[in-house]
């Protein structure tokens, strides 16, 4: 009678543990080629799963899977596991991981052209706001010419957290405080020619 | 010495004080900074990139064919923006269709950029152009009562492929510049640990966990104060010291410098000058210990 719990507990801990890469895709060589040809990915095949990517990585506590892991993912074609990670969005960009690759695997670069692939084709990620972060960003810089970083916050921050609002807000004033919160955003003054160039590359990113 | 200077919007906006620092000592340096004329933002490493790439290339290309034209080095006080615009340049060199693109982009706006400007950091044209020996002619109070704990964070030395002019994994410039200045240097864990960027908007408890982390090493290591090369982490690891106290209850109170603030204070420009007044972490402690070694 006493084991009746067990097959309770296994199913739990099976939920909440990543899919490990085991089987390789059928059409994993599509996914490989793809990675090759973006930039930071040309020697993703030469990964040989030393780890210290994954040792050295500062933002490892908060991924779902570590920089090593997503390396075999992507030699072995698991597509949607690598674009719907959070690895890819909790990547801090600081380039340690290239650093010590003994391979010289441009794992940085290649996460960013990761995060613009999981853009472009839309893939549901498990933090919302990243992706938005980056639009906002674009849409500012396009209105400006500048970066303006209280417009920034406040078109991504959650207005339903009032905590979230609250701590912001305090934090906001004592920049403000000290001379340091810019209100008015700057424009810069030939702004048509930002707009003339935006507009242009916008239109060959869209093909 | 002249150069094109790119400030970054950084600079402009939350770190004014950098800006005013940097100036400060170009003038007792003899460094003429000239902004480059309506620059604009970078794109901020991948803020622009990873939305859209071509568009975050041909808004950095604009930046260079101003410069271009005003035929100097440009000069970035920002480790980010160092990054982007040094990407930039490799970018189009190496890939002839994406300069093509650009190109094109260029031409809509009237302009052209032929890919001669070289980008450096104003740390690196300090180290390289005026050299330490001119730096320490220009000190006036050594800072001998203080252990100055020198963060360079990612970008100011990595990727390598980039950003040659120091070591990736022992870097060495603030470290004599901070001996040069009569101060003592402290080693420690944190110096070249991610302070976590601009996942401080995004994800801002992972941000506050790395920030911590560093500043707590350093603290360890006996440091006064912090020195940094970049807004960004001076931002994470200043403005937002107060978070990280509040959030792990612990007291860290370690005051963050620009690394030209604390030349500026060796070179003895009044601290208000120097936009001390601007930092979140008040540095009272070193500014005292710094009276100390002036009487």
């Amino acid at each position: 009678m006493q084991p009746s719990t067990q097959p309770e507990k296994t199913e739990k801990s099976e939920e909440t543990k990543p899919a490990e890469p085991t089987t390789p895709k059928k059409d994993r060589w599509a996914f490989v080629h793809e990675v090759e040809k973006l930039p930071g990915g040309e020697y993703v095949l030469d990964c040989l799963q030393c780890g210290l990517c994954a040792g050295t990585c500062p933002t490892r506590f908060a991924m779902d899977y570590s920089p090593i892991q997503i390396m075999k993912m992507i030699q072995m074609g698991m597509r949607e596991e690598v674009l719907s990670s959070s690895t890819i969005w909790v990547c801090s960009s600081c380039y340690s991981c290239y650093s010590r690759c003994p391979r010289g695997v441009d794992i940085t670069t290649l996460m960013m052209s990761l995060r613009n692939l999981a853009i472009k084709e839309k893939v549901a990620v498990k933090k919302e706001v990243k992706p938005k972060f980056h639009k906002t960003f674009y849409e500012v810089v396009k209105k400006y010419g500048r970066m303006h970083e209280p417009e920034i916050l406040i078109k991504i921050l959650k207005k339903s957290d009032l905590n979230e609002l609250y701590r912001n807000a305090k934090f906001g004033w004592r920049l403000w405080r000290k001379g340091r919160l810019q209100i008015r955003p700057t424009k810069i003054s030939n702004h048509a020619e930002i707009l003339a160039i935006l507009e242009k590359t916008a239109k060959e990113e869209a093909q | 010495m002249k150069y094109a200077f790119y400030p970054g919007c950084a600079v402009h906006h939350s770190s004014k004080e950098y800006g005013e620092s940097c100036h400060a000592i170009s003038r007792v340096l003899d460094i003429e900074l000239t902004e480059i004329p309506d620059w604009s933002c970078c794109g901020a490493i991948d803020a622009v990139y990873s939305y859209k790439p071509l568009s975050s290339v041909a808004l950095v290309a604009r930046d260079l064919a101003l410069a271009e034209k005003m035929g100097m080095d440009v000069v970035t006080l920002c480790s980010a923006c160092y990054y982007t615009l040094n990407r930039t340049n490799k970018f189009l060199k190496e890939n002839s269709e994406l300069k093509g693109k650009v190109d094109a982009a260029l031409s809509s706006a009237g302009l052209s950029y032929g890919g001669n400007v070289k980008v450096r950091h104003f740390l690196e044209a300090l180290m390289t152009d005026v050299g330490l020996q001119k730096i320490k002619e220009k000190v006036k109070t050594p800072l001998t009562a203080l252990n100055v704990a020198s963060y360079y964070g990612c970008f100011l030395v990595r990727p390598a492929y980039l950003t040659s002019f120091d070591d990736p994994e022992h870097p060495k410039s603030l470290d004599d510049l901070v001996e040069t200045l009569g101060a003592s240097k402290v080693d420690y864990y944190g110096k070249i640990r991610c302070c976590g960027a601009s996942l401080g908007i995004t994800d801002e408890n992972v941000m506050l966990e790395m920030s911590k982390n560093i500043l707590l090493s350093a603290k360890d290591a006996g440091a006064n104060c912090v020195i940094t090369a970049c807004p960004l982490c001076h931002f994470n690891l200043d403005a937002k010291q107060k978070d990280i106290e509040s959030k792990f209850d612990i007291k860290i109170d370690l005051p963050i410098l620009h690394f030209t603030q604390l030349i500026g204070l060796a070179f003895g420009i009044e601290p208000k000058e120097l936009g001390l007044n601007k930092n979140l972490v008040v540095p009272n402690k070193i500014l005292l210990q710094y009276a100390r070694s002036v009487a």
